[in-house]
């Protein structure tokens, strides 16, 4: 491409240690720009809503609590992604997960009516798993044994999964369906969960819902759960080559499996969370249109899908939607949000090259950049280029 | 096609030459100030050690690197590469080790690749087959035009890569040690062919490191060692004996650990055992068939074969990586379950796999990590559930010591130099202690030094008592370390042999396929 | 005749197949030069949005806005494709991540939705639309009449784009190399084909095809605006291009079928059949994840398979 600078690559053994921190300040800085100049080209004064946006998520009074449950959502669906792109499984389905997820907890919710709260939240939370979890399973098994692509089958499970919800609440006389009340009779409801069920929240100034506390908890548990467990260690050996996984004797397709439905499960309790939480009662519209799965991928993929990171990530990411919900209007479409996370993801995911090179812009001769020949580099290629194939000289030449 | 006879006679001697070449990597300079030519009609060798600067200097000839001073010349005039393209359009053409072949593509198809003659776009296939099958015949080259690369043996890919450059009007053939994957009869072959080339004017650049061949077949040898040239002969006229060019390659000479055979392998039970295991490759086809083998403990049995004749399966085969589809194999006088690698390393079984940097070894974990692939499930390196990083570090050390790896705990495998990752990886798989040990090319691609001290940890296995099955496409290894040698081909073991009475001539007629009536041996 | 159930399902195949072929074709020819746009959804919408406001604010002849907003939509799904490429050919960024990036920026709740609100697009009708064709003046004839003699310029556009990407793919010179850098960009490199040009050529070509297939949905579908239009058809498309095992044949075969089971809901429902409308709805969805699974049982040998190269950035440094 005679018309693009010509970018070269020098290769690094290391990368330098501010670069992995400083990379998720600089995608949101570079986004809040770019999409500052789509403001100013739509006509709009970027500075002015900026600085509306910043009221609208931290310094209004209860604006930081509206970010908390913005965040809470995509805390958990980044966490569900964080597990699985580590492992360079694409489980794109944590919406679909979530949905499901809901929906088995809204039945726990309104089914044991006459519990107390904390068995309810247990069994909420765990019908929120189990939900999870079987939705992402299907993909699970379905990549693991008969090797089909994740990365369409989640995503069809997404498209399937609010047909579901809508099946329960607006087609059918199903179970969730609140067929008594008063509303219900004009316009067609899930049944709402009671209000001893909902779930507590913290604080006063700020309030913190529990899913949030939740998810804060669980990112640890994850965290030491990659770093320091011999289940983490056959995470990071598969990641790095799944190939070296096998031949340490890890089962991948197992593992595999446990993997992703651990993200469902993680994705499932976001379902829980939103029902008892916040919404109380199934709302497929709004669990259709909220895609807290596409945003969980940019939650966890901000902070290269570190569990620790994610919530503050999640933080950060959740005031810019819940400025963007609060703001939306004319003034500004929801679809700058869409904008700004799609911008970060890519910056994102083109900074990874910078770990592994050096760019060098349209300086020196292309071949600068190879890795010295340490007399390795050819002959490991004879490896893969030969040895791998099959007999020679079939056997009916 | 470019007749020898359409050259004008003004033209320069010298089809290609470099004038002081140097060419610097980060740490390393691997040229520095090479002078070299190649003229009409000769098989000119460039001979020298792995890490020579042998591979530098044509790739700086055909384009894929740019040199950082000196000048690279062809027919006399100075000209600059930016691509592998500019090195083609000035007749320049190198086979490389990993040939530069679509495997699922026609031999047709390969050869039209990237070329554009008579800037026609419409692919006329009957027409390049033709002019495929011509050319094939003007070397005494054969290969079937219409043939899919992936059913070929190596020797008809290499083929294929030589045609794929007269086709393009090569004058310099540039082959980087096309031997190494060659059966001693299909190298007979292939010199043959060049002998013809070089007898038709064009002139043709040998790289390799075994002295023998250049003897036989090169007309002249430039020796580089470390980045210079440190020797060059002409062997038209003057004779060069192999341990003058070997000095003048390694600057010393040098003996490698060759083994002894004198001492007695014991008439113990064999430790590994393979009775007639048969396996398929990806796509079906059969990679192993009835292969039957034993190894007893203390003896290194060496496994030779032309790459691609089912070594890979058989590996893998072996340490559960691959299911079988017939066959018993048991270790220790236990039968071994197929598929499942844990239950072989548990049960003492270490496996070098051929592809060390990705399946032997995880390139983006550290030493320590990769220290403990295998034992990350042993008690003594956890609590519960959890692993104590005191404890794999202070395992990696010992490793580390002992077998003199050059690195640090938490540098990152991909980071280390070939020689070094396989250290680590024989390090590991050794300290297991293991009763068998399955190697695959254990020393492909590393320099002398590096070389030598693996060959050494293989003696030392063995003779504490390990049984080795050493597989490798290098008949030279085979013969100096291993106490028989079993040959397979297409996946069949055709015979083994006593490695004090074989010679590389018989283990080659069986590496084609024939029977050991063919190769006149003897059966131990 | 013509009024009958099979010609209804067959207009109606034609209809959603339409956007599923085009799309499904650019993403074709990027996935045999080894680049897999997870992002067609988007460069759909965001082809079906532009052409949308286009038709809506251009003054003049009918034919004349409908040409150039399909051009319009091209031309946006080409930046698309082309911030796509940069990112991962020569930023060599993970091709799944980068695509579901190009997914949210312009997707149903990014650039797409955004730009409909700031054109004020949601609400009116479309003012122009995609004429139909009478062909030689066939289109009353007994069932082909009108599924063949009687469609718009988009879909003999299509007919005539799957036989010509079957020639070039192989046929040409040009083709034979595409297939080489998607199957061994290493041994392509050796051969002097320039392998991001050829992945940049065509990853840009198939996000022009994803704009026009945007387009389609705006201008013949659905004369209107939604956020989220195409409702997922991005996605089948890329499924089709795997169960077609990446031939323009095939693909076409394919399209109308999901087609077929995309309008069979509201062709059956203006028929009175009385179902809940969430199991027609979830079909081409079901039917999608089934053929991938067949595909990924049953292919992936001989020349069946994907280009091996499918998905993996290519470096001449990387040994």
């Amino acid at each position: 491409m005679r018309w693009l600078p010509e970018i070269h690559f020098e290769r690094r053994l290391k990368p330098p240690r501010w670069l992995g921190p400083a990379t998720p300040p600089i995608a949101v800085i570079v986004a809040l720009a770019i999409g500052a100049l789509v403001l100013w080209a739509s006509g709009r004064d970027p500075v002015d809503i900026y600085q509306r946006m910043v009221r609208a998520a931290f310094t209004n009074p209860g604006a930081f609590s509206n970010t908390l449950v913005s965040a809470t959502p995509i805390l958990l669906t980044g966490l569900a992604a964080a597990i699985t792109f580590r492992m360079k499984v694409w489980n794109i389905g944590a919406d679909g997960q979530l949905m499901i997820g809901g929906v088995l907890a809204a039945a726990a919710g309104t089914f044991f009516a006459g519990q107390s709260l904390p068995v309810v939240m247990a069994l909420m939370l765990l019908a929120g798993i189990v939900g999870g979890a079987l939705w992402a399973a299907i993909a699970a098994v379905l990549r693991a044994y008969l090797n089909t692509n994740e990365v369409l089958t989640t995503l069809m499970l997404n498209y399937i999964a609010p047909l579901i919800l809508f099946y329960l609440v607006f087609s059918s006389t199903s179970y969730w369906r609140d067929l008594s009340s008063q509303h219900a009779k004009v316009f067609p409801l899930a049944k709402t969960l009671a209000e001893e069920h909902f779930w507590p929240e913290y604080g006063t100034t700020v309030v913190v819902p529990f899913g949030f506390i939740l998810g804060a908890v669980l990112a640890v548990v994850l965290l030491f759960l990659v770093r320091s467990t011999r289940f983490g260690f056959q995470m990071r050996v598969s990641a790095d080559s799944p190939a070296a996984g096998r031949y340490a004797g890890i089962r991948t397709g197992r593992l595999l499996v446990v993997v992703m439905l651990l993200s469902g499960a993680v994705a499932g309790i976001a379902g829980a969370s939103q029902i008892g939480d916040f919404s109380h009662r199934l709302e497929p519209r709004n669990l259709q249109f909220a895609v807290y799965g596409y945003t969980g991928i940019a939650v966890a993929a901000l902070v290269r899908y570190h569990p620790v990171g994610v919530v503050i990530s999640a933080v950060l990411v959740g005031a810019l939607s819940n400025a963007g919900f609060n703001l939306q209007g004319l003034d500004l479409p929801l679809g700058l949000i869409g904008v700004n996370q799609g911008i970060i993801l890519l910056l994102v995911a083109a900074s990874e090259v910078s770990t592994r090179y050096r760019l060098v812009i349209g300086r020196r001769g292309r071949d600068e950049t190879r890795a010295p020949p340490d007399g390795e580099s050819g002959s490991t290629a004879v490896v893969d280029g030969i040895g791998n194939e099959r007999p020679s000289r079939g056997a009916d030449s | 096609m470019t007749a020898a006879g359409t050259r004008t006679q003004d033209q320069d001697l010298h089809t290609v030459s470099a004038r002081g070449i140097t060419k610097a990597f980060p740490g390393v300079v691997a040229n520095d100030g090479v002078d070299f030519d190649a003229d009409r009609g000769e098989v000119h060798a460039l001979l020298g050690e792995n890490g020579s600067g042998k591979t530098t200097l044509c790739k700086i000839l055909t384009g894929l690197y740019r040199p950082d001073a000196g000048q690279v010349l062809v027919g006399g005039n100075p000209v600059s590469f930016r691509s592998p393209a500019d090195a083609y359009e000035a007749g320049i053409f190198m086979v490389h080790q990993h040939f530069s072949l679509v495997s699922s593509m026609t031999v047709a198809e390969n050869v039209v690749l990237g070329w554009h003659r008579e800037k026609r776009r419409v692919f006329n296939r009957r027409q390049v087959e033709e002019e495929v099958a011509r050319a094939a015949e003007r070397f005494d080259m054969h290969v079937d035009p219409r043939a899919v690369v992936s059913r070929l043996s190596v020797g008809e890919r290499q083929r294929v890569e030589i045609l794929k450059a007269f086709y393009r009007g090569a004058r310099t053939l540039i082959l980087d040690e096309p031997t190494s994957v060659l059966t001693p009869q299909e190298a007979e072959q292939l010199f043959v062919s060049l002998r013809r080339m070089a007898s038709e004017g064009e002139s043709v650049v040998f790289i390799s490191h075994k002295l023998d061949e250049v003897s036989a077949l090169c007309d002249r040898v430039t020796v580089l060692r470390q980045g210079h040239v440190s020797g060059s002969a002409d062997l038209r006229t003057t004779s060069v004996d192999a341990r003058g060019l070997a000095r003048m390659m390694v600057g010393r000479d040098i003996a490698f650990s060759r083994r002894s055979r004198s001492e007695p392998v014991g008439e113990s039970e064999p430790a590994l055992e393979l009775r007639e295991v048969s396996a398929v490759d990806a796509d079906g086809t059969p990679a192993l068939r009835e292969v039957t083998l034993s190894v007893r403990p203390g003896e290194i049995l060496g496994v030779a074969g032309v790459a691609g004749n089912g070594q890979v399966a058989l590996g893998e085969v072996i340490a559960g990586l691959r299911d079988r589809t017939g066959g018993d194999i048991t270790l220790r006088g236990e039968p071994l379950a197929p598929g499942n690698p844990r239950a072989a390393s548990d049960r003492g079984l270490a496996y070098v796999p051929e592809d060390r940097i990705g399946t032997g070894l995880s390139p983006g974990l550290t030493v320590a990590d990769n220290c403990v692939l295998k034992s990350y499930r042993q008690r003594q390196l956890g609590r519960g559930p959890f692993l104590v990083k005191a404890r794999i570090l202070a395992r990696t050390q010992r490793l580390l010591e002992a077998f003199n790896v050059k690195g640090t705990a938490d540098s990152l495998v991909r980071q280390l130099s070939g020689g070094n990752a396989q250290k680590v990886l024989l390090a590991r798989e050794i300290s297991s202690e293991p009763q068998v040990l399955v190697v695959a090319t254990p020393t492909r691609g590393l320099d002398v030094s590096a070389m030598e001290s693996i060959r050494s940890l293989l003696l030392e296995a063995a003779a504490r008592g390990a049984a080795i099955l050493m597989i490798s496409e290098d008949l030279a290894e085979i013969l100096d370390l291993a106490d028989r040698i079993a040959v397979i081909s297409r996946g069949r073991i055709q015979g083994v042999l006593d490695a004090d009475g074989a010679d590389a001539e018989q283990v080659g007629i069986l590496m084609m396929g024939g029977s050991l009536e063919d190769a006149g041996a003897v059966a131990p | 005749m013509n009024e009958s159930l099979l010609v209804d399902l067959l207009t109606a195949g034609l209809l959603y197949g339409t956007p599923l072929v085009l799309a499904g074709l650019g993403e074709l020819l990027a996935e045999r030069g080894g680049v897999m746009n997870l992002g067609v959804e988007a460069m759909m919408l965001m082809g079906a949005v532009s052409a949308f406001w286009f038709v809506q604010s251009f003054e003049g002849p009918a034919r004349l806005a409908i040409f150039l907003a399909i051009l319009v939509a091209a031309l946006v799904g080409m930046a698309m494709a082309t911030l796509y490429a940069f990112v991962v050919i020569t930023l060599r960024a993970n091709q799944v991540v980068s695509g579901l990036a190009l997914l949210i920026l312009g997707g149903a709740a990014g650039l797409s939705s955004y730009l409909a609100a700031v054109g004020e697009l949601a609400g009116p009708a479309g003012r122009h639309r995609l004429p139909t064709y009478d062909v030689l003046g066939l289109s009353d004839a007994p069932i082909v009449g009108p599924v063949i003699f009687g469609q718009n310029v988009l879909v003999y556009a299509s007919w005539i784009l799957v036989a010509l990407a079957a020639f070039y793919l192989y046929r040409t010179q040009t083709g034979l190399h595409l297939q080489a850098v998607g199957e061994d960009p290493r041994s392509a490199d050796a051969m002097g084909i320039n392998v991001s040009r050829y992945r940049y050529g065509h990853t840009i070509i198939g996000g022009a095809f994803a704009g026009v297939a945007g387009s389609y949905y705006t201008l013949a579908i659905q004369p209107t605006w939604i956020d989220g239009i195409t409702a997922g058809a991005g996605w089948i498309a890329i499924a089709l291009v795997i169960t077609a095992f990446w031939r323009p044949g095939l693909l076409l075969a394919g399209a109308y079928l999901f087609g077929i089971v995309t309008s069979l809901g509201f062709t059956l429902q203006a028929r009175g059949v009385d179902l809940a409308p969430e199991i027609f709805r979830s079909l081409p969805y079901v039917l999608t994840i089934l053929a991938v699974v067949i595909v990924s049982r049953g292919g992936g040998r001989g020349r069946f398979k994907a280009p091996a190269a499918l998905g993996e950035p290519y470096s001449r440094e990387e040994a």
